[in-house]
């Protein structure tokens, strides 16, 4: 090996290996679990406090929005497993009953707390009917 | 007509095929016959896709509702733009126009380059009717658009989600779809060059001029994508890392990163392999995006749908395009040879070097952490996802780096920059970017949000500004012209390297818009009438609440005042519309007031009519404007650089002295004057067309005009304010008495004291002068045209005896090329 690619190797080793130190550590502290409901309330003590994406359907007639403080409460279900979410601020056009949804937040034993702007919301639409489509965030 | 439609994606996938052999059989034996038949081949499939979109779209049109597809995404009430839209509106649509497209884009490449590039032109034909046939056997196998209900036909289509009935996001799939198989023609080139040897630039010369227009669409489609997202969402943010919009910033990274490199295999014939690659991993990405959109592998906000099926036979494709285009790298790697190698890192192909890695670091970056959650999963079990801000911490110092090699790479030179050189070419780039940071952090704006990303700025548009100026002065001097004639001739001489710094240009603004968002300021309030927000130097009020409707969809508005310092501004209108049969779904559209210094943003969130009380969301978006302007200068420069050689030749020889300037003048003045009125124009963000009851109605509604002082002479029919719905009813209860036209009219001149209500000028008396003005102008305006074409061209001819145009010699002319080199 020439000292010329040597010294190429040695340099994007670092370069490479900083970059790979960075990422993890920044993932370690950004990343959060992508759950489904019935995933995290099977044992749901254990997730207490962790940060989640929880996906699940809106249930029907649970939702209640106070229109001056904009508090939003209702409840998700995947398959029979429940959980209460409370949510403050703009949810999405497409946030109804019945919706599919993914929730970014925290759980704890009051329910789940979305985090501000963390209501995503799928919606039918542009790819397959039933099940896609864009949603604000 | 779906059984036509069919037969003509079968017929369309036998063809291709037919093309694909013929054209390695013709390059292989060395026929020329077989060579002419598969390219007459791959032209009868572009035939027969615009015949089977034609079908398609004709069953849109007619609301041939037996069809799954056109049942699916269209319905009756839709206007016919949005019918049109409705093709490419869902998967089987989306694939089909992709195939059209590449068709008929590739049919373009292989006639324009058919004779300059004989050798490579099968390999060509071969590769692109391959990938044609990838997605013509989709449509066969597993999305054919021109399925057909087997039972029961429906009467009545489901119609296009409300979302996408949006002009921006009607346009803006197509043009991403052109960017994306625009990519496919430099990579059909690219394996043309390796299957048959041919490495030398020429592939690239060849390719360059599609890759740039790819890379346009690209920028376009992006942007426009963003601004859908902007005015249609209601989040008031425009790029969310959603993994829909990266699928198409991934091949836009590594697209831009082969404009650059390809000028180093150019001017050095260096970075052969790198090239190479890149043109296979921009294409790959395309398909990648795809693949990752469609078949479900990520989640996605859009989530299109899971398809385990589709997922499949991607992944196949992808893994045999990898294996065969990297093979053949390999296989030819004796014969990518760099001519020459890094002579120094203070040179400008270095800095191209940089910028390539930046480039594809933010590629694979982007591309893992959209990735990740499926990555994840596959590796842990457990899947784990990140977010916008994840997203956001590492792009940003990336995006700074990028930008500072924006700045620093013209200003150094090919080979070698000496140190004396480079001090005197930074000294004032580096001063206009610390006053420009500077300026801001004094401001009070924090600097590692946004203060560094103004001095860069800064410093990036420096060296623009000094590249044009010292270009143009060395120009005046060896020509003897003014300034802007000698400006314009830089754009003749090197019209690549100058419409690059344009497109640079833009992308200091686009920069500037994003550095905005980092002061950016929002309230919300529960407002009854009368009350306000008050977010500086802005006060929000909220006067009435009123719910209407148009025939398509009942319309919650609510009409806010906007005042500054007492003064008031004007009004807004945010409204929550709810569409016929998507009533639960209804659609937010934001109201905005739009403005170089920044966006006044109000969303409607919560809404109670009884009570006439509404919860408003106002932001203040400071520079995003700049960020769509941006878009436009780079569109400009790239549009420069894609024009043929001779189209400046005026600048430089039919052109008299002075004329560059005065045209120049011309075009600042009308570009400026436009702005000026965008600029104080207050953006209402809906356009409501009310049912008019009677043509006459219908015909009053739009000529007549709302006289509320506030919204800058809309017509009636399309205005949404109290006073507009106020004058509706009028004409109404007018037509309804039984008055004629002409007596309704004369009651508002009368009403109002002029013909002021008047949309357009009566045609009568003195009024026909106004009538006749424009085309008066207009004519006037193309003689003068043609007088002055005329005397120009007269101007040139060189007469026997009389000596040739002193400033325009030959000896000027090569004095003044070596000069530019030496710039270059």
């Amino acid at each position: 090996m020439s000292k010329k690619t040597a010294r190429a190797l040695v340099s994007t080793m670092i370069i490479g290996g900083a970059l790979a130190l960075l990422l993890s550590i920044s993932l370690s502290e950004g990343a959060q679990y992508y759950k489904h409901v019935d995933e995290v309330m099977v044992s749901p003590e254990q997730w207490y406090g962790k940060n989640l994406q929880m996906h699940g359907f809106v249930v029907d007639d649970s939702h209640f929005v106070n229109p001056k403080t904009l508090e939003h409460k209702f409840s998700v279900r995947t398959g029979a497993h429940v959980v209460n979410a409370t949510f403050t601020g703009v949810v999405p056009d497409t946030f109804k009953n019945g919706s599919e949804v993914v929730l970014t937040g925290q759980l704890s034993a009051d329910g789940f707390k979305v985090a501000p702007g963390g209501v995503m919301a799928k919606c039918p639409s542009k790819y397959e009917a039933g099940k896609t489509g864009s949603a604000g965030k | 007509m779906s059984s036509l439609g069919t037969f003509l994606i079968l017929t369309a996938f036998v063809v291709a095929s037919g093309a694909c052999a013929a054209s390695i059989a013709g390059a292989r034996r060395q026929q020329r016959n077989l060579v002419f038949g598969g390219l007459g081949l791959f032209h009868v499939v572009t035939a027969l896709m615009v015949v089977a979109s034609a079908v398609l779209v004709h069953a849109f049109v007619v609301g041939d509702y037996g069809i799954r597809y056109v049942q699916r995404y269209s319905n009756a009430e839709q206007p016919l733009f949005y019918k049109l839209a409705s093709y490419w509106g869902g998967l089987d649509g989306s694939l089909m126009f992709w195939a059209t497209l590449l068709a008929a884009f590739g049919s373009v490449a292989v006639y324009v380059n058919r004779e300059r590039h004989r050798l490579l032109i099968p390999w060509v034909v071969a590769v692109i009717s391959l990938v044609e046939m990838f997605f013509l056997f989709l449509m066969v196998i597993h999305n054919n658009p021109f399925e057909t209900y087997l039972t029961t036909r429906p009467t009545a289509g489901e119609g296009l989600n409300p979302l996408l009935q949006n002009f921006y996001m009607a346009i803006h799939p197509p043009l991403l779809y052109l960017g994306f198989v625009g990519m496919t023609i430099p990579f059909a080139f690219g394996i043309a060059a390796l299957a048959t040897g041919q490495l030398d630039d020429s592939w690239l010369r060849a390719v360059r001029r599609w890759t740039m227009s790819a890379w346009l669409f690209l920028t376009v489609g992006l942007a426009l994508g963003a601004l859908w997202a902007y005015e249609e969402l209601g989040w008031g943010g425009y790029w969310g890392w959603d993994p829909v919009e990266n699928a198409g910033l991934l091949p836009w990274f590594t697209g831009t990163a082969f404009l650059h490199s390809v000028m180093v295999q150019e001017r050095r014939g260096m970075m052969k392999v790198w090239n190479v690659s890149l043109v296979i991993v921009t294409f790959f990405l395309t398909i990648f995006g795809t693949f990752m959109t469609r078949s479900g592998v990520v989640q996605s906000v859009h989530a299109f749908g899971e398809d385990r099926e589709l997922a499949l036979m991607f992944t196949v494709f992808m893994v045999a395009l990898l294996t065969v285009s990297f093979g053949l790298v390999v296989y030819r790697m004796p014969l990518l040879r760099a001519r020459n190698e890094l002579d120094s890192w203070a040179s400008r192909e270095a800095a191209f070097m940089a910028n390539n890695w930046v480039l594809l670091f933010a590629a694979f970056f982007v591309l893992f952490a959209t990735m990740f959650p499926t990555l994840s999963e596959a590796l842990r079990g457990e899947r784990l996802t990140v977010g916008p801000s994840f997203f956001n911490k590492w792009m940003a110092p990336v995006g700074m780096i990028l930008l500072f090699l924006t700045g620093v790479g013209p200003l150094m030179a090919w080979r070698k920059t000496a140190f004396s050189s480079l001090r005197q070419q930074l000294l004032w780039p580096v001063l206009g970017g610390l006053t420009a940071g500077s300026g801001a952090v004094a401001l009070g704006i924090p600097f590692w949000s946004s203060g560094l990303c103004f001095g860069l700025c800064g410093f990036v548009s420096t060296t623009i500004l000094q590249e044009f100026w010292r270009g143009a002065l060395v120009r005046r001097q060896t020509t003897g012209t003014d300034l802007f004639t000698a400006l314009v001739g830089l754009f003749a001489r090197s019209r690549r390297r100058y419409a690059g710094y344009i497109i640079h240009l833009g992308i200091v603004l686009i920069f500037l818009g994003f550095a905005g968002g980092g002061f950016g300021r929002e309230e919300m309030a529960n407002l009854e009438p009368g009350q306000q927000i008050e977010l500086p130097p802005f006060m929000v009020r909220h006067i009435a609440l009123t719910v209407t409707d148009d025939g398509r969809k009942q319309m919650v508005t609510a009409e806010v005042e906007v005042l500054q310092d007492g003064k008031s501004l004007g009004r807004m209108y945010p409204a929550r519309w709810f569409w016929r049969n998507r009533e639960s779904e209804p659609t937010t559209e934001i109201a905005l007031r739009r403005g170089f210094a920044g966006d006044l943003y109000v969303n409607l969130a919560q809404y109670e009519p009884a009570t006439q009380t509404a919860t408003l969301e106002v932001k203040i978006n400071p520079l995003v404007n700049w960020i769509w302007f941006g878009v436009g200068v780079m569109f400009i420069g790239t549009i420069i650089a894609l024009l043929p050689e001779r189209a400046m030749a005026f600048a430089t020889s039919r052109v008299p002295e002075g004329a560059v300037t005065t045209t120049m003048v011309l075009i600042l003045a009308a570009a400026f004057g436009v702005a000026s009125l965008h600029a104080q124009h207050v953006v209402p963000s809906q356009t409501v067309s009310v049912v008019a009851r009677t043509p006459l109605e219908r015909r009053l509604q739009g000529e007549i005009i709302c006289m509320c002082g506030n919204c800058g002479r809309k017509r009636v029919g399309e205005c949404t304010c109290l006073k507009a719905n106020q004058m509706r009813e009028e004409i109404a209860r007018l037509t309804k008495e039984g008055k004629t036209y002409d007596e309704i009219i004369q009651y508002y001149i009368a009403q109002y004291g002029s013909q002021e209500v008047l949309s357009a000028p009566l045609n009568q008396g003195f009024n026909r002068l106004a009538w006749f003005f424009p085309y008066a102008v207009g004519a006037a305006g193309v003689g003068l045209i043609g007088v002055l074409a005329v005397r120009w061209s007269r101007r040139n001819r060189v007469t026997p005896g009389t000596a040739a145009t002193p400033a325009y010699d030959a000896a000027l002319e090569r004095r003044l090329d070596d000069e530019l080199r030496d710039l270059d």
